[in-house]
């Protein structure tokens, strides 16, 4: 049976020829395509974990001020928002990261001892702290890392917390995390009357108006109450918060810097493969070969190497990712599983990576005399 | 009445700026289905004619008919080498990676055909040429004169009016050499093919029915 060539057989040839080095553009390429799932993988999964508190707790609207870490907002707009007729519970917190040990630290909420955000903690030791008092309730996860249980005392910035219980929260976010008193915390913070949120439940929709509709009417209703504050739904807060905008700007920064190696990686291959074959070249171009055929050949070598090395990236990443849901301190946080937007957008990468790669290179093989192509040595 | 293949008027060839002047002014008249053989010492220009007679390179003046239409302009340079000229060359430019079977497809790649009639027809013209039982071995498994042989099938894959052989035969023992001019003279007399043959051994020139001399650029004497 007579052996068919087709342009990608030709492709897979050409790339086949030197394989140390084809390998080792797709080992790049795929470190970065890797880096890429993992990073991206991980952020992704840090906006799903803020959105398990808001989901468990039931919060469906968070008020804030433009800026979400140093916020200063009155604690009193509290009762402005709990005599709104649509909201059914409001909840007044900090959020601030504390360092517990010089190796440890931690997210620190401040809950008043009423809030309704309790109903999401499930206590294993213990009871919940009162307003006023010096107590803190560890999440499980921080209790083993600082080996600290219900009865003990932690100090937090130099002043001295009786830990009154050990609780498991719904993501890593609660369960590696200290909760304290409202006013504990605001008096660490010196944020005496502020705090950094008020977390919203609303009533019922009422029958016959949509989700959407009456979240809109609650959203105006806070924000006429309270102006020059910000009414956000919990999903929407959830992606817009400063630590998962963090997460995310340094997941897609590391992986910029990484694909950037990678794209530089494939263009040196390419070039070197063009330089290497420019007598070929010639030779097709002799043969009749279009100068746009010659450009397709180098470009699907290029984007050949893209695709490869974006594969080996997404197992590479998804490995990294497993790992991660393995270990226990992550393990809340991440998932293994990597969801379709994740996998297009690091395969669209990789292409893309491939596209640019190889363009130049193989403008210069498309641009070359035949004549010349052939007296090269 | 015997229609002209290729024409040259006036054709020059100036490389580096003018300072060397390959061809001066060379005119010519190929008919089709004629066997030429082009003469000459070493940069006499005949290698620098057969290239622009292929559509290799543009020349600085002058021009180039094929049927009448001048190269580059009626008749485009690609289409022109992949449809209508094949090329044989004196150090057989096969593709490393590709069996001999592959080899005579790539010119193929460039036009419209499906995987198998060109794995087919490559085939074909492997059996015609006496490598069907080596079409699976790549260049470096095969012979000076088997390699030559592949050229060839591969010049002739897109069934070629013309065949331009620039020193088939430079790179091979005399009976290799004597060998390869038999298919060669062969394929043209089967084919109806206008073969150009360029060579400095005389024994192959003088196989021809129509030779050239070429010197300094110029055709010095005509023998037919």
């Amino acid at each position: 049976m007579a052996t068919r060539l087709s342009f990608i057989g030709f492709v897979w040839k050409n790339l086949g020829r030197r394989r140390l080095r084809t390998f080792l553009t797709l080992g790049g390429i795929g470190m970065a395509i890797g880096a890429f799932v993992g990073l991206v993988g991980f952020s992704n999964s840090f906006e799903q974990a803020w959105m398990r508190i808001y989901s468990a707790s039931g919060t469906d609207i968070a008020v804030v001020q433009q800026t979400f870490l140093n916020t200063s907002l009155d604690e009193s707009a509290t009762d402005t928002i709990r005599s709104l007729p649509m909201v059914a519970q409001a909840a007044p917190m900090i959020y601030n990261v504390m360092d517990l040990t010089p190796e440890v630290n931690a997210l620190a909420y401040g809950w008043k001892a009423n809030s309704y955000e309790f109903q999401s903690l499930h206590l294993l030791s213990g009871r919940p702290f009162h307003d006023g008092q010096p107590e803190v309730m560890l999440g499980d996860m921080l209790a083993e890392t600082l080996h600290k249980t219900t009865g003990d005392t932690l100090q937090i910035e130099g002043t001295p917390f009786k830990i009154c219980a050990v609780y498991h929260g719904p993501s890593a976010l609660e369960a590696g995390a200290v909760i304290l008193p409202l006013d504990q915390l605001q008096q660490l913070s010196s944020l005496q009357g502020k705090v950094s949120t008020i977390h919203v439940k609303l009533r019922p929709a009422p029958a016959g108006v949509s989700e959407e509709t009456y979240m809109k009417r609650a959203e105006a209703q806070i924000e006429a109450a309270l102006p020059g504050l910000r009414a956000v739904p919990a999903e929407e807060r959830a992606s817009d918060n400063q630590f998962v905008k963090l997460a995310h700007a340094s997941a897609w920064g590391t992986s910029s810097i990484a694909l950037l190696i990678g794209v530089l990686g494939i263009a040196n291959t390419m070039a070197m493969s063009v330089f290497e074959r420019t007598k070929e070249i010639g030779i097709l171009r002799a043969l009749g070969w279009k100068r746009w055929q010659v450009l397709v050949l180098i470009q699907l070598e290029a984007v050949t190497l893209g695709i490869g090395g974006g594969c080996a990236g997404i197992v590479l990443g998804w490995c990294a990712l497993k790992a991660l849901a393995a270990i226990p301190q992550t393990a809340n946080i991440v998932s293994a599983s990597i969801n379709i937007g994740l996998l297009a957008k690091a395969l669209g990468i990789a292409v893309f990576a491939g596209l640019i790669a190889g363009a130049l290179p193989a403008w210069r093989g498309a641009q070359l005399s035949p004549v010349e192509a052939l007296r090269h040595d | 009445m015997t229609e002209i293949a290729l024409e040259v008027r006036n054709l020059t060839k100036n490389y580096e700026q003018g300072q060397i002047e390959a061809l001066r002014g060379v005119d010519l008249s190929i008919a089709e289905g004629e066997y030429l053989a082009i003469t000459g010492p070493s940069g006499s220009g005949k290698s620098t004619l057969l290239h622009l007679l292929g559509g290799l390179d543009s020349p600085t003046g002058g021009e180039v008919l094929f049927k009448n239409e001048k190269l580059g302009n009626g008749v485009n340079l690609d289409t022109y080498r992949s449809r209508h000229v094949g090329f044989v060359f004196q150090a057989f430019h096969l593709m490393p990676t590709l069996c001999a079977l592959e080899n005579v497809q790539v010119p193929m790649l460039g036009v419209h055909s499906s995987a198998s009639e060109r794995a087919d027809r490559a085939h074909r013209l492997l059996k015609e040429l006496g490598m069907d039982h080596r079409s699976l071995q790549y260049p470096c498994q095969l012979s000076a004169g088997e390699r030559q042989r592949v050229a060839i099938a591969r010049a002739l894959a897109n069934a070629p009016e013309i065949l331009l052989a620039d020193e088939p035969t430079g790179n091979l023992d005399s009976v290799n050499s004597q060998r390869i001019m038999d298919i060669l003279t062969t394929i043209q007399r089967q084919h109806g093919m206008t073969l150009i043959v360029v060579t400095h051994e005389d024994n192959i020139a003088q196989s021809a029915p129509r030779q050239i001399h070429m010197r300094d650029g110029k055709i010095e004497r005509e023998r037919i």
